[in-house]
């Protein structure tokens, strides 16, 4: 059959344009909240819901809305740690000096796996934060470059805070 | 119409050469190219749709993070080799209405040509993915490729069917495949379906362009789920409620030459069987030893109900034992199948070349050819006694007002060339061309005729693989 090749050339164009295009327009309803990331059901879930944004908006230090109820809260967001499997940032609101809540606004992983290890591995890691008061916590075993990592973030947005 | 005479030698009404069509034979399903356009240009869209969801799988961040761009390469070496695995299965799964464009034959082409593209991005799917994880995870390449494959989901599966592919794909090696029977080479070759459906899993539960996207997850889904269904309707359901409509059985095995045998089939309803002259069937002998394989062989007349006729050169064990098959052994069929037809034509009138056995399905299509519409038919041979079915053709060639040339002697001495093709077909650039034959016979064949004018649509041909 003659130019077959055009015919396979004609659809393959329209096919990828036909994707892009409609991905481009549905571009913020194609981000899905998907990494509920730690923040549980705390007024601070806004700061969880940026979910899976875009490494080129830098995480920065946000002194943001009121989050725990009662007393004056401060919040801080660490650096974003790269852990090998992908990059995270921690945010950590504090009353006081004490640590009232943890959040990971920034959580990007190279593979669906390790964004599941990771997001298995996030809540533990901010109990065991708010328990310890601080960032000297174990960590949770199987999870050790998002532990390390999460560790790192808490530390720097604690520095940020001139705590600890 | 009146018949003219039939020089066979059997008491069957099979062999002779009388009418071009008998009354009430079933309209053959015409080919028609649009069709396969449109379905070329689904599988284009397809293979758009797929690289485009790799790309925006992807973002700036992940591109641009420690190992990134090897494992985009990866991700987009995995869908595109996975998309083309896909129709590589399509192409053989003899979806009737683009079979009869392009016949089986050049499906087959098709399928042999692009075969090595997806076994080649998938190997290189692999090394990516590996190389990519192991630089992100700042590891060495062994010890990630460990961790791929006991603590990702699927992924060991997947790389066993890897290795499957990979094997199917060497034997398929033409120096290597010469070596094997084509029986033991086919029952390996199945086993891809076995592959396909071992990586299955691995794509759809952690393909960044389907996690997270129940959608892509959905629409990918059915299409293997299609597939998987066109296969099991048209290689296995069609057949099967063919041959159970039919049921033939042998009735006789007539011998036509030197190590060539007819084999008679009769059965129910065969006026009923859409067959073009020119076409073949696989053919299922249900005896001991025979059974399990099915093998590709021209009909060398069209059906007269009730009977239906195969003719068969020994080449191969299978072939040489079918002088042993016994009257009244089943038999299945696949089919019919081939481009190879007077549907095909684009100019009235044809010039008919056929070189060995061959001139089985030039028979049978020669019989499909109107009255008066003059064929040229060159038969070639090596001894006169490889000549078989030479009285039925010549029988047919004169009803048809055409001519018949004989070449016998070796290659060298009658050979058909530029000049020799050009005295018998002095209109050559405005008939259709069929040459059927051993691969070579046709492929030189056709160069020739390419090199003389004839456009590629007027060429037709039937290679036999032997």
């Amino acid at each position: 059959m003659k130019r077959a090749g055009w015919y396979l050339v004609a659809g393959t164009v329209a096919g990828f344009a036909g994707v892009v295009v409609l991905h481009g327009r549905g571009a913020p309803a194609a981000q899905p909240a998907a990494a509920g990331t730690g923040g549980g059901a705390g007024p601070a879930r806004a700061g969880s819901s940026a979910g899976l944004s875009p490494a080129s908006q830098p995480a920065q230090p946000t002194r943001s809305s009121p989050a725990a109820a009662g007393g004056p809260a401060h919040g801080a967001t660490g650096a974003t740690e790269q852990f090998g499997y992908g990059k995270l940032a921690v945010k950590v609101t504090v009353t006081g000096s004490r640590v009232v809540n943890v959040t990971v606004p920034v959580l990007q992983t190279l593979d669906p796996t390790s964004q599941q290890i990771s997001e298995q591995a996030i809540p533990m890691l901010r109990s065991q934060v708010l328990a310890a008061d601080g960032a000297h916590i174990n960590g949770v075993s199987g999870a050790t470059f998002t532990s390390q990592a999460y560790v790192n973030s808490v530390q720097a947005a604690l520095d940020k805070l001139h705590l600890k | 119409m009146n018949a003219p005479t039939v020089r066979s030698g059997s008491a069957l009404p099979v062999g002779g050469g009388r009418r071009h069509a008998t009354p009430g034979r079933p309209r053959v399903p015409l080919p028609r190219p649009a069709l396969a356009r449109t379905a070329l240009l689904v599988a284009g869209v397809g293979l758009g749709v797929t690289t485009a969801l790799t790309f925006t799988a992807e973002t700036a961040g992940e591109f641009t993070a420690p190992g990134g761009p090897v494992t985009f390469a990866g991700n987009l070496t995995g869908m595109i080799g996975t998309y083309l695995a896909l129709m590589m299965v399509l192409l053989v799964s003899r979806i009737p209405a683009i079979e009869r464009v392009l016949g089986q034959d050049g499906l087959l082409r098709w399928h042999r040509r692009l075969a090595p593209w997806p076994i080649s991005l998938l190997v290189a799917h692999a090394v990516f993915i590996t190389v990519g994880y192991a630089q992100a995870a700042r590891s060495g390449l062994w010890h990630e490729a460990d961790i791929l494959l006991t603590r990702f989901p699927d992924v060991l599966i997947a790389t066993i069917g890897l290795g499957i592919m990979c094997l199917i794909g060497v034997i398929s090696i033409r120096v290597i495949r010469r070596r094997l029977s084509r029986e033991t080479w086919w029952l390996v070759h199945l086993y891809m379906y076995l592959a396909l459906a071992l990586s299955f899993m691995h794509v759809i539960v952690l393909g960044p362009s389907f996690v997270g996207h129940p959608l892509t997850r959905l629409v990918w889904s059915l299409a293997w789920a299609g597939t998987a269904g066109l296969v099991l309707v048209y290689r296995f359901g069609l057949p099967v409620v063919r041959s159970m409509r039919h049921r033939l059985v042998v009735v006789e095995v007539r011998p036509e030459g030197p190590g060539v045998v007819s084999v008679i089939c009769s059965g129910r309803d065969l006026d009923k069987l859409p067959v073009a002259g020119g076409q073949f069937m696989m053919w299922r002998f249900l005896s001991r030893g025979r059974w399990w394989q099915a093998h590709p062989f021209s009909l060398s007349a069209l059906p007269r109900p009730p009977y239906v006729r195969l003719t068969v050169k020994a080449v191969g064990d299978f072939s040489a034992s079918l002088s042993g098959l016994r009257p009244g052994t089943p038999v299945m069929v696949e089919g019919p199948y081939g481009a190879f037809t007077r549907h095909t034509q684009v100019w009235p009138r044809a010039v008919l070349v056929a070189a060995g056995i061959g001139v089985t399905a030039l028979r049978s299509l020669l019989e499909d050819l109107p009255r008066k519409s003059a064929p040229i038919v060159v038969l070639r041979a090596s001894r006169r006694e490889d000549l078989v079915l030479g009285g039925e053709v010549a029988d047919l060639v004169r009803y048809r007002r055409g001519q018949l040339h004989v070449l016998v002697g070796h290659r060298d001495q009658a050979s058909i060339d530029e000049r020799s093709l050009r005295r018998l077909v002095p209109d050559l650039d405005r008939r259709d061309v069929f040459v059927c034959g051993p691969e070579s016979f046709v492929a030189s064949i056709v160069d020739l005729v390419k090199s003389l004018g004839v456009v590629d649509e007027a060429i037709h041909h039937e290679a036999f693989a032997l």
